[in-house]
């Protein structure tokens, strides 16, 4: 059986390819929206990491935190990955997707070392606290708006390179 | 009119085409993520999730047990290159028209029309 397709039962099915399409990017943005819950539970890790380790414990002891605070995380990480209803093909992502998961551990990264280095040098009380509260502070001021800076072009972006392609 | 190379017979009715465009946007998508986005029942997209795998142009997978068991659908390579010269076929149709019927539309005109078929899939369900 052979179908013949007019051009515009031909439009309308590149119209309806949309619709779907659309749907996609809307969950997208909807999960950028909407995991504060796993920041503040990731940031809380972070903190409770970081004031531990600073307390001057033993090799053995500081290995063990670490390697609870890996396995946690790794946890934390397969639980919101079951949840997620969907994932973004490769293609579909941006540079600034990258960009938002590098500068991330920059930054975290940065705030631990600067907020150390400071406390350090004040010579501050519970120093280990403060480094904690800081970078923990940092990481929760960044990922929120990067994850959402990230995400707000996708939809944009698929829908100029359907534009070209369809232009050429 | 005859119908240009790559246009695909089994992605053509609309419910498929759907599905298809939906999954080509992601690695992997939930049943119940497909079946609520498109508005279909779990019988009708049971039942295109099928003919499209036994096309072998997408890959269902079932994981866990119990009431935590989930679907996940996946476009596979051969169904990816099937989507996009089928989109390609159709904007071969709508240009081989004439810039008329291509550009013709404003975006709005676009929009509307977008928004009407979504409405006929709403009402036809898993009509094919």
């Amino acid at each position: 059986m052979t179908t013949t397709v007019d051009a515009e039962q031909a439009w309308q099915d590149l119209q309806r390819i949309r619709v779907p399409q659309e749907r996609v990017y809307d969950e997208i943005e909807r999960t950028a929206q909407d995991d504060t819950r796993a920041s503040y539970t990731t940031a809380a890790l972070m903190w409770m990491f970081l004031a531990v380790s600073g307390l001057d414990l033993p090799g053995w002891a500081f290995w063990l935190t670490l390697t609870a605070y890996v396995a946690v995380l790794g946890t934390l990480a397969v639980v919101y990955n079951r949840r997620t209803r969907i994932r973004l093909h490769r293609s579909r992502h941006s540079w600034r997707s990258f960009a938002t998961f590098f500068a991330g551990m920059v930054v975290t990264l940065v705030a631990i070392l600067l907020s150390g280095r400071l406390v350090e040098w004040l010579a501050l009380p519970f120093g280990s606290l403060i480094q904690a509260t800081v970078s923990a502070a940092a990481f929760l001021l960044f990922v929120g708006p990067a994850n959402r800076w990230a995400v707000s072009t996708l939809r944009d972006r698929a829908g100029r390179a359907t534009h070209e392609k369809g232009v050429r | 009119m005859s119908t240009p190379s790559g246009f695909d017979e089994l992605i053509h009715p609309s419910t498929r085409l759907s599905v298809v465009a939906l999954l080509a946007a992601t690695e992997w998508a939930d049943f119940p993520f497909i079946r609520d986005s498109l508005s279909l029942s779990d019988s009708a997209l049971s039942k295109q999730l099928h003919t499209l795998e036994e096309a072998g142009y997408l890959e269902i997978r079932k994981e866990g047990g119990g009431r935590k068991r989930r679907t996940k659908v996946r476009l596979t390579s051969r169904g990816r290159t099937a989507f996009e010269g089928h989109v390609a076929a159709l904007r071969a149709i709508v240009e081989g028209a004439g810039p008329a019927a291509a550009a013709g539309q404003a975006p709005e005109a676009a929009d509307a029309t977008a928004a009407t078929t979504q409405q006929r899939q709403h009402h036809a369900k898993a009509g094919r």
